[in-house]
């Protein structure tokens, strides 16, 4: 008689985060066939490839390979802030506050000055002026010398800033001589779900993080965009934090083919997240705020006679296959990428159902 | 339409007006061969595809001046480009997110790594660079921390000071002997007396750094290490080695490994260098500062996601390569010997023990480094300019003999044209 395993057959929807991504087979093969050589020596050509399409498809002057949206992030405010004392205006629920170690303050000696972020993900332009420092009282302020947006707003369900909101925001920093970064790990799901080019989207701004891990589908990296004297600090920067590889363009290689693959699959990854959301919804003891789903991440509210947690709801869906965040007793992230197929989402939602009215897990389908 | 393999070295195309002969080879440049009149047309093509075009057109077909060169690359060992094992590895390699959880790949390459360095745990990390940086913040995570190492480290001169501007730690800077050493009761003298605290920081750290690169890859035996490391405990203070070359060091003094490293809290090893791995370092120490590490890693922005690409080549490159370092210090020495027979030029024979060879301009000789070096370059050898009168040249397992037989010559004939031969 064969031992019978206990665990349940079942198949992995990893809905954790969209870095989860796995190169595809043309990835796979653009990386074993990549153009490489030492790019701290010299350029390696697949780099500047990349570095030259990223420049274009953001209407700046040129691009900076790194090997993180933090790193994209860190390098760039202190490029903006390389004199000491100087200070940036950020929102208090954004990426770089709360997820990146406080590394600007940390390492680059960079005070942040937090603004309260609405959830939309904007800040009010009001309290953005009342944030920066009168110079009047420099003997005990420090400087502001940049402000810092995020698009799409990750902690506030992916929520998009409109180009009219982002250049508003370019007015006032431009107004008191302050630069504009924006943290753009996903700006082109923002792109794709407001129907503005990502060039446009950003052209208020001095330099943008992409990531290029996330929902483009690369294995690794983003890529910092900016002028190229910003640029030119930003490769000085990046070797001194360590971020200076030698023949990198076997990644590039990679981020190359997601760049051509993978921009016009987001839409449908958000055509998910809205069905997914809608569906949650609908069932008792959960809550999606639908009209905050604009691009691919859903936050989802367990109330509270719902009989379950986030812990323990998590846990359920792990018996199913399914890999999601918990973010507090409370509430659960979910966030979609092309590696998802419409099959899963539907098995998704059925499994939700089941483990919210606390079915066992007899079979896996 | 001959498809050439990707990653194949140039090819040149010899086209002679009179004589219409073409070769082609893969992996070297071949042949000038001339005209009735004695001149030399060539083209030279960097093609994935060779059109090979009748005789009769080639007649026809413009030419260029430029000699036909080979590329031998001396300037570092991290040129080293990823071979058709690597790269086939990094095609098929198994990966996953390594911030939200473990890249499979990547745990295999720091699994590996540690019991490589008989050290508990190992981070791979994207350059020697952040290496180093991670193990000194680490070390030194609380401000005020000061760290002892060599005046002519790399750490010290290479790294853009980013321990200090980055990490808040003061350099006290203690002077590196040729040979890659610090005497070890100048060392002694540059610990902090704790009693001064009141003015003084605190130091927490002692680094070395083996094989020493800007003495010309001098090698730390494994005794200085030791009594190096008793008194970094005798103060109770912790021991970085500076490993980008250890395994260099290693072959060269016949040494393992884990048993030159014996003696550190962490090491940083480059797998980008002589192993030939395309990119990364290794950091190896306990579990404990490993940890540390890993959280500093992500804070310096080095948290890579689905990076087993990058350990799947660097898997290959330490099973493939670590063998082969022997022969390319066997080559240097061959290089080494060739060069200081020059009249003009000067090798310090003793130095060489592991890759490195610094070249130095007699005084009086009417040659100079730049002449050298554009005469080099113009034959397709590349190495670095380290100053006025020197010239560095590093070896590696993408050098054949015959590359240093070309390079020898070329060096001869670049002197005795400067000196009037």
């Amino acid at each position: 008689m064969a031992k019978v395993a206990e665990k349940m057959v079942t198949r992995t929807v990893d809905l954790r985060s969209d870095t989860v991504t796995k190169p595809t087979e043309t990835m796979r093969v653009a990386m074993a066939n990549a153009e490489v050589d030492d790019d701290v020596l010299g350029r390696d050509p697949s780099c500047f490839r990349l570095e030259e399409e990223m420049a274009k498809i953001t209407g700046k002057e040129a691009a900076l390979f790194v090997p993180s949206g933090t790193m994209g992030n860190l390098i760039s405010v202190l490029v903006h802030c390389d004199i000491r004392g100087s200070e940036v205006i950020l929102g208090d629920n954004s990426h770089i506050h709360i997820y990146e170690n406080g590394g600007i303050a940390t390492l680059g000696g960079v005070h942040p000055r937090t603004v309260r972020n609405n959830e939309d993900g904007t800040m009010d332009i009001d309290l953005i002026e009342a944030a920066i420092r009168d110079p009047k009282g420099e003997l005990v302020y420090p400087t502001t010398r940049l402000i810092c947006l995020e698009n799409s707003h990750g902690n506030t369900g992916g929520r998009c800033l409109s180009v009219e909101y982002t250049e508003r925001v370019g007015e006032v920093a431009k107004q008191h001589g302050l630069k504009l970064h924006i943290d753009g790990a996903r700006i082109f799901n923002a792109s794709v779900a407001l129907g503005v080019p990502v060039d446009r989207l950003v052209r208020a701004a001095d330099s943008v993080s992409v990531c290029l891990s996330k929902g483009i589908g690369a294995p690794v990296g983003s890529v910092i965009v900016g002028s190229n004297s910003f640029i030119t600090k930003a490769r000085r920067l990046r070797k001194t934090l360590g971020g200076g590889m030698r023949q990198v363009g076997i990644l590039c290689a990679a981020a190359l083919v997601a760049l051509h693959e993978n921009v016009e699959k987001l839409e449908s990854d958000h055509k998910n997240a809205r069905f997914l959301a809608d569906g949650l919804n609908e069932i008792k003891g959960l809550r999606v705020d639908t009209s905050s789903v604009e691009t691919n991440i859903i936050y989802i509210e367990i109330e509270e006679n719902s009989g379950t947690t986030a812990a323990k709801l998590s846990k359920d869906l792990e018996e199913y296959g399914i890999l999601i965040m918990p973010m507090g007793t409370s509430r659960l992230r979910v966030v979609f990428h092309h590696q998802i197929s419409d099959s899963d989402v539907r098995y998704t939602l059925s499994c939700f159902e089941r483990a919210v009215a606390g079915e066992p897990n007899e079979n896996g389908n | 339409m001959r498809h050439v393999p990707p990653n194949s070295c140039d090819l040149s195309l010899f086209l002679c007006p009179k004589r219409s002969y073409a070769t082609c080879h893969f992996h070297s440049l071949h042949l000038i061969y001339s005209s009735s009149s004695s001149q030399l047309f060539t083209s030279l093509f960097s093609l994935n595809f060779v059109d090979m075009a009748p005789p009769s057109l080639l007649e026809t077909a413009t030419v260029v001046e430029k000699m036909v060169t080979r590329n031998v690359d001396l300037r570092s060992d991290t040129v080293t480009k990823p071979t058709e094992a690597m790269r086939a590895a990094m095609a098929s390699a198994e990966v996953d997110d390594d911030v939200l959880g473990y890249d499979p790949t990547v745990l295999l390459l720091e699994t590996e790594m540690a019991k490589m360095m008989g050290k508990e745990a190992a981070l791979f990390v994207p350059s020697g660079t952040m290496g180093n940086l991670i193990c000194v913040l680490v070390h030194c995570d609380i401000r005020g921390s000061e760290v002892i190492l060599g005046d002519n480290c790399h750490i010290n001169i290479y790294e853009n000071g980013g321990i200090s501007t980055i990490g808040g730690v003061h350099p006290r800077q203690a002077k590196n002997n040729d040979d890659g050493t610090i005497d070890i009761d100048l060392i002694e003298a540059a610990i902090r007396d704790p009693r001064g605290e009141l003015m003084f920081p605190s130091t927490r750290l002692i680094c070395l750094e083996n094989s020493h690169v800007n003495s010309g890859g001098r090698c730390l035996s494994v005794e200085y290490t030791d009594r190096v490391g008793e008194v970094a405990k005798k103060h109770g203070l912790k021991l970085h080695i500076d490993g980008a070359r250890i395994f260099n060091a290693s072959a060269a003094l016949g040494v393992p490994v884990d048993r030159l490293v014996e003696a550190a809290d962490s090491v940083s090893v480059c797998l980008s260098k002589g192993i030939g791995a395309p990119v990364g370092s290794v950091i190896v120490g306990s579990k404990n500062f490993i940890t540390k590490a890993k959280r500093l890693q992500k804070t310096l922005s080095g948290g890579m996601r689905q990076i087993g690409i990058l350990c799947a080549a660097a898997l290959v490159a330490l099973k493939e390569n670590v063998g082969k370092l022997e022969s390319d210090h066997k080559k240097t020495r061959l290089l080494a010997d060739g060069l200081n027979e020059i009249k003009g030029l000067r090798v310090n024979p003793c130095s060489i023990e592991t890759n490195i060879i610094f070249i130095d301009i007699v005084d009086g000789s009417r040659t100079t480094t730049e002449k050298i070096f554009k005469y080099l370059e113009e034959r397709g050898i590349l190495l670095m300019q380290e100053k006025a009168s020197r010239l560095r040249v590093v070896l590696h397992h993408q050098i054949s003999a015959s590359d240093v037989q070309y390079t020898l010559s070329c060096f001869q004939q670049a002197v005795q044209i400067e000196n009037g031969n």
